[in-house]
């Protein structure tokens, strides 16, 4: 197994007194799909939030390829190669298919992107190749908010995509697809990680996970209560019992 | 007749500007300020003062305009926009009051109340010039710099910003250097604007640069159609068209006509965005928001 | 003794400043409508008491107008305006617009109306007597303060006690409530847009009492109810309530150095301080984006 690319340590994060997470620690590997699974309130979002910077952490760290990126802002983390979907996609509603994709590959904030000509045709290259690979070619010139459920999941993952990134934080990207979308998320997912992304996914469907995942860490309550082969921690009664709402008190 | 069309079209460039600048901020980028007549304002009394104490040059004015209100809004706009959407229209709007006494108040610099009268006609290079053309030449520039920069990279990046913020964060953009920048284009906008204005009425007091003059230009953008290029000229050009045409109703009193003017403007603004949220120009389903 | 004076002024002023903040936050707070025609429904409630009062009503009775004036305009501007808009996911922008053109046409109504200028109701409540050397306080002062402490504590039990206020807090604390409990939440927004107008009127009687009114106050009074809630904390009504009191203090006792113009300023110097030193406001939490 490669070094990890991602490694965080001891993330913890608590609102008002509750601890939404308490001491999490990850290693994310290149080419290897890891899957935070756990009931609703495990705080498997906040972990990607901390990551991100869109939260700060109270304690931990969190290394990418050894340099800390605890404390930056979203965006410079982004900048540095994390790259995200929402479970509530944000996408740019009012912009074509293409822009919305264009605009993932157009990082400065300046008037004019740096590079010239040359990075202009490789940024136009990036977003076409996006749109190929989730199927979105001959709807580009629409816009987001007129396309179907799935589409617009598969939009949010052309974004992505043409971001270039090593890491992948998606959270609940194969929630309510029908099974013909799945399998083509499934094999875009599995294309990324031969090409070396490090991918974690959110995911509640155990189906999805066994398919796609390496490896699982389940979370309950804020912490990472087991880790390891999907095969294992499926089988196991007691993280069962959690994840299906009976916590073994039952009268 | 004829000086009564041209003073009209002058007008209509300078509010053309004022209108397409705001749009640049308010249907580009989601921010939204209530406090445009306040770097229109600056922007005149800049010129102003340039024409009477230095020189007539209309060019050396409303650059000088520009940098000024571009400079200062990027002063104010750097700490304001990091409040949510809800608090920066706030702000602009506390700025806006604040602004209004302070026009009122520096005499040296505004003539308090009394304005700034005896402002030079514009020369450009010595050779004096009708206000219209100037304005006309300042609005096509400035259109032409907005179309440009909207359908490329930054015009994407201020999109994606209005449409859902965390997500442009979340790809790399650095959200609050791109709103600033917006802001400040377009308040280095409205500051050529002002320049204009000044040269064009040779008189300038805190009258043109109050919170309904704000209102007013945010009337134009938004009844004309925000996110558009020529949405704001439209509105503009019928907003000011307005007091004539109601100048025409035998049934309006004459001291009414400011207060039935702003009615239809305010009904306007709010049918529009029960009926037709994008304006007249624009498509349908803009103001619609998802994210 | 100055200082006293200008204290206690302030303190009447900040108890029209705080009921006309909490009624905005309380609105912002349970339907997320940024309720800008909030200072509207307080020009409204002025105007008709004075109305009420040259056409010789007894007091309670344009009380009762005028209230009833300012909860029936804010549950039209919901019903008609607001509830339209959000059914077809207008955004902020455009809800924020729409409040905007409403105060227009209801302030250039006043203005036509009842005309432009300084308009005020003169009581016997509202002339000063000499209560400490140098210090005057009319009766009106007496009755703000008290009307204010009254109707934070009823609001204070019906928000705590009763199912219906319960429910108003629990929106609040967690907008997400608004869509999991779709069908009431029509109801709940009426009765939040009915309170938080009501809590207006009184501070607009009061005011047509002392300082007076103006066609244009609508924009001044929902300037400081946002300033208020924005100092306050965001979603807290509580921090509104207070900060209104404080900014009706500061621009109060701001008199003691500087000229009446600048006065009004001091809030919005307080805002933009809050603003760039604590966003998230006194009582506020920080958000996460």
């Amino acid at each position: 197994m490669s070094a990890p690319i991602l490694v965080c340590e001891g993330l913890s994060r608590s609102f008002g007194g509750v601890k939404a997470v308490a001491g999490v620690s990850l290693a994310l590997p290149a080419g290897q799909v890891t899957a935070l699974v756990g009931p609703n309130g495990a705080g498997k979002t906040t972990v990607f939030n901390l990551i991100t910077g869109n939260l700060r952490a109270d304690a931990g760290s969190a290394m990418l390829r050894g340099r800390s990126i605890m404390g930056l802002a979203p965006h410079k983390v982004a900048r540095m190669g994390v790259a995200r979907s929402f479970q509530d996609l944000r996408l740019f509603t009012h912009m074509s298919v293409r822009d919305n994709i264009r605009t993932a590959t157009e990082t400065s904030a300046w008037f004019w992107q740096p590079g010239g000509a040359t990075a202009r045709r490789a940024r136009e290259a990036a977003t076409e190749e996006a749109l190929a690979r989730t199927g979105l070619l001959e709807l580009a010139e629409a816009r987001a908010i007129d396309l179907a459920y799935a589409e617009r999941k598969f939009l949010s993952m052309a974004r992505i995509l043409a971001a270039r990134a090593e890491i992948w934080l998606l959270d609940e990207p194969a929630s309510g697809l029908d099974l013909a979308s799945r399998l083509r998320f499934g094999a875009l997912l599995k294309e990324a990680r031969r090409q070396g992304v490090a991918i974690c996914l959110i995911e509640h469907n155990l189906d999805v996970v066994t398919e796609l995942a390496d490896r699982i860490a389940f979370l309950d309550q804020g912490q990472v209560l087991a880790e390891g082969e999907p095969e294992a921690i499926l089988k196991d009664p007691k993280l069962a019992a959690i994840y299906f709402g009976d916590r073994g008190e039952a009268a | 007749m004829i000086a009564y069309l041209t003073n009209l079209a002058a007008l209509a460039a300078i509010f053309g500007i004022l209108a397409a600048t705001l749009n640049v901020a308010v249907g580009y980028a989601g921010i939204f300020s209530v406090a445009h007549a306040v770097f229109f304002g600056l922007g005149a009394y800049a010129g102003a003062q340039i024409a009477l104490v230095l020189v007539p040059d209309a060019l050396v004015a409303m650059l000088v305009a520009g940098l000024v209100s571009g400079v200062l809004s990027l002063c104010l706009a750097l700490p304001a926009l990091r409040v949510r959407g809800e608090y920066f229209v706030a702000a602009s709007l506390g700025l806006q009051m604040m602004a209004t006494t302070l026009f009122s108040e520096w005499k040296t610099v505004t003539g308090g109340i009394g304005g700034l009268t005896g402002i030079p006609r514009p020369h450009i290079f010595g050779v004096e010039v009708g206000t219209l053309p100037l304005a006309l030449a300042a609005l096509g520039l400035i259109l032409l710099a907005t179309a440009a920069l909207m359908r490329g990279a930054f015009g994407r990046t201020l999109r994606s910003i209005r449409d859902a913020e965390s997500a442009a964060e979340a790809l790399g953009k650095n959200v609050a250097a791109a709103k600033a920048l917006a802001v400040a284009f377009a308040c280095a906008g409205a500051g050529v604007a002002g320049a204009l204005f000044a040269l064009h009425m040779q008189f300038v007091n805190v009258e043109s640069f109050n919170l309904d003059q704000s209102v007013l230009i945010m009337a134009m953008v938004i009844i004309g159609g925000t996110g558009t290029l020529l949405g704001p000229l439209v509105g503009a050009v019928i907003l000011l068209s307005l007091p004539a045409g109601l100048a025409f109703l035998p049934f309006i009193p004459a001291t009414e006509v400011g207060a039935v003017q702003q009615m239809v403007y305010g009904l306007a603004m709010t049918l529009l965005m029960i009926f037709r949220p994008a304006g007249l120009v624009g498509d349908l389903s803009r103001g619609k928001s998802t994210a | 003794m100055l200082f006293i004076q200008l204290l206690l002024q302030g303190l009447q002023v900040g108890a029209i400043y705080a009921l006309t903040a909490a009624g905005f936050a309380l609105i912002f707070g349970a339907t997320r409508v940024f309720h800008f025609a909030h200072g509207s429904s307080f020009a409204l409630a002025g105007y008709v008491f004075i109305f009420a009062m040259q056409a010789g009503w007894p007091w309670w009775l344009g009380g009762l107008a005028a209230t009833l004036a300012a909860t029936l305009f804010g549950i039209g501007v919901f019903w008609f305006v607001y509830r339209p808009i959000q059914r077809h996911e207008g955004s902020f922008f455009t809800v924020f617009v729409a409040a905007f053109g409403v105060g227009i046409v209801v302030q250039n109504l006043i203005g036509i109306f009842a005309g432009r200028g300084f308009a005020s109701v003169d009581t016997s409540l509202s002339r000063a007597v000499e209560v400490l050397p140098d210090v005057f306080l009319a009766q009106v002062f007496w009755v703000a303060i008290s009307v204010a402490c009254l109707l934070f504590a009823a609001l204070t039990l019906f928000l705590t006690r009763h199912n219906a206020g319960v429910a108003l807090r629990a929106l609040h604390q967690n907008p997400d409530l608004l869509r999991a409990y779709g069908l009431s939440s029509t109801r709940l927004s009426l009765l939040a847009f009915a309170l938080g107008s009501a809590l207006a009127a009184p501070a607009a009687m009061v005011t047509a009492m002392t300082s007076g009114m103006n066609e244009a106050i609508g924009h001044q009074v929902m300037l400081i109810s946002m300033a208020a809630t924005i100092v306050g904390g965001v979603g807290s009504l509580r921090g509104a309530a207070l900060a209104g009191l404080m900014l009706g203090v500061a621009e109060s006792v701001a008199l003691n150095f500087v000229d009446t113009q600048w006065a009004e300023a001091v809030s919005f110097l307080v805002l933009f301080a809050f603003i760039i030193f604590r966003p998230s406001g006194i009582f506020g939490i920080a958000q996460a984006r």
